[in-house]
């Protein structure tokens, strides 16, 4: 295959792989004060995502894809609201282990990761029209 | 007539250029990829004085490496701080300082080879 084109193809899995990691922190978000339905049971677990580096049997070059889909085992936190459904006889609500700030970090940083991907995907296809205006009749 | 060998120079470099930019994308793209070593080909000059011959696939699942991809290597890291907690040893900026140096070097091959078709045409018309 081509490289520049296969240069396309690494690039829109870059893309693909950024932007489910930011569907994720997105949900996390969401879910930063889902709690359970019933008394004492638990709330929301916050997803995390991991990529993993694949190679294109066509082409050779190394594309990204999303490895798994996993759950963070860390600790609820647990406040002290007795009015609130999802709390147990001692009036203590299980909250999510979502912190905002992590989530916030993160998404600035799959932004940042997204909008090199959308660099090399503009470079490449400058780079194949230049090819082809080689063939243009020169003035 | 001597023969024209910039032609076959030029589309060689293009050749390159291109296997680097599929390099520089697979490094962005996996700049978040834990342990990912950051790759590169080696430089234009070393390229032009081997080339060796090459397995034929013969199968749609074999690997067809040309003799330019062959070439790609991993960049070690020049010390510990370039690595990243995860093991990823990309640096984005590196990465699209790079993006920049193959797009100059890409227009300036495409130019030249533009302006010597030209003048080729020149001697042929009229």
């Amino acid at each position: 295959m081509d490289p520049l084109t296969s240069a396309l193809k690494v690039s829109a899995s870059g893309l693909q792989a950024e932007s489910t990691r930011l569907r994720i922190v997105s949900e996390n978000i969401a879910n930063a004060r889902s709690t359970g339905d019933a008394p004492g049971t638990d709330p929301y677990r916050r997803k995390t995502i991991s990529f993993a580096a694949e190679v294109d049997r066509a082409s050779g070059a190394s594309l990204v894809e999303v490895e798994r889909l996993g759950t963070d085992d860390s600790d609820f936190n647990v406040e002290f609201d007795p009015g609130n459904p999802a709390a147990d006889e001692k009036g203590m609500v299980k909250l999510p282990n979502v912190n905002i700030l992590i989530e916030m970090a993160d998404m600035r940083e799959a932004n940042r990761a997204y909008e090199a991907n959308l660099q090399t995907i503009k470079q490449a296809r400058d780079l194949i029209s230049q090819t082809i205006d080689l063939l243009r009749a020169s003035q | 007539m001597e023969p024209i060998q910039l032609f076959e120079l030029a589309s060689r470099q293009a050749q390159w250029l291109s296997v680097r930019q599929n390099v520089v994308a697979g490094n962005i793209a996996n700049a978040n990829t834990p342990h990912y070593k950051a790759r590169d080909v080696q430089p234009f000059e070393s390229v032009l004085q081997n080339t060796g011959v090459q397995m034929a696939a013969t199968h749609r699942a074999h690997f067809t490496e040309s003799a330019d991809a062959a070439q790609v290597t991993e960049v070690s890291a020049l010390d510990d701080v370039a690595v990243q907690q995860s093991g990823n040893t990309v640096a984005l900026e590196e990465e699209l300082m790079k993006t920049g140096a193959i797009k100059r070097d890409y227009e300036l091959n495409a130019g030249l080879v533009k302006s010597f078709h030209r003048m080729i045409l020149m001697t042929v018309r009229k």
